[in-house]
């Protein structure tokens, strides 16, 4: 235990010091500013860009049309960045030998894994949440509209549930590949199957792609979020399953 | 005219975090490619105009893909 810590600390020192963190913090704040302002502007730049015209009668922005955005930011370009910033955690150790002085010491290759994983999920818990409360803060000063903080949450929850799967195939994928690439190409990979899967209707809300997909619908009350829980147990499942894989992998690796 | 200083007054507390993240992001970036003379790939002149000229984009590639070993 004592070890897992200081591997732990170790992890978060280097995540600090390689700007990885502080990369990950700004872009996501960026996404939660940009998201009111998107929102709000959206009907002045059609009308800017049509240059007055046509007498079009455009909706006003909602509270709804911010947290869109949110999502969508988040769920594409954040999940992006985010796997384009993590994808080396393993495979750039690996390639530069840097961990062979750890383990020819007795340090336990499980420890390895655990502390890149709980230091990924911490950052991504933390970048996540702050995003939220800016977009959250922003959105009730901008658009005064009666969503409780209970329906924000619950729409925010299953998205901060599939950062467990994401992260942990990527910490997979960046053990299983050969170089930095690795980490980028088995998530994608991945991806596509599962979009591929979400073709299928009566899957839809067992597969961990309905996390990152339903959050709107559960902000507005259209759907439940109980209907989501397959989904979420299928994801929890899935990463448990694939931080067994990269210990395996780990494991069997000459380092 | 009128019109758009209305605009930008209103949205004045979005645009000046904005603008200070985007920044921040930009000099930290700056900063760390003068003070390092090793990149992973191409040279100083090409990264600090990568870096001042494409918006956000710019330095988050420097930091990932740029940003050489100390």
């Amino acid at each position: 235990m004592r070890i897992l810590t200081i591997m732990f600390e170790k992890e978060l020192v280097e995540t600090w010091r390689t700007y990885r963190f502080l990369t990950l913090i700004t872009f996501f704040l960026i996404l939660a500013l940009m998201s009111p302002l998107v929102a709000k502007l959206t009907p002045t730049i059609i009308k800017l860009s049509l240059n007055d015209t046509l007498n079009l009668q455009l909706p006003q922005p909602t509270a709804f049309d911010s947290w869109k955005q949110f999502y969508k930011g988040i769920t594409q370009l954040g999940i992006l960045v985010t796997a384009i910033l993590f994808a080396g955690t393993m495979s750039q150790e690996l390639s530069k030998n840097t961990l062979v002085n750890l383990v020819t010491k007795g340090l336990p290759r499980w420890t390895i894994v655990l502390s890149k994983y709980f230091s990924l999920l911490l950052q991504w818990t933390v970048a996540l949440s702050l995003s939220l409360f800016v977009t959250w803060g922003y959105t009730a000063y901008y658009f005064p509209a009666k969503i409780t903080p209970t329906a924000v949450l619950a729409g925010f929850l299953p998205l901060l549930l599939f950062g467990i799967f994401l992260l942990a195939l990527i910490l997979f994928g960046s053990t299983l590949g050969q170089n930095n690439y690795g980490g980028l190409l088995i998530p994608l990979f991945i991806t596509v199957i599962l979009y591929l899967i979400n073709l299928v209707k009566q899957l839809h809300n067992y597969n961990p792609l309905s996390l990152i997909g339903d959050n709107l619908a559960i902000l507005q009350g259209t759907k439940p979020l109980s209907q989501l829980l397959p989904g979420m147990l299928v994801a929890i499942a899935a990463s448990l399953f694939l931080l067994g894989g990269t210990v395996v992998l780990l494991n069997h690796r000459k380092i | 005219m009128n019109n758009h200083w209305q605009l930008l007054m209103t949205n004045l507390p979005l645009f000046i975090p904005l603008v200070l993240l985007e920044v921040g992001l930009m000099l930290a970036a700056l900063i760390h490619a003068l003070r390092h003379s090793h990149y992973r790939f191409g040279n100083r002149v090409f990264w600090i105009v990568v870096i001042l000229f494409i918006q956000i984009v710019g330095p988050l590639t420097y930091f990932v893909f740029g940003r050489g070993e100390n």
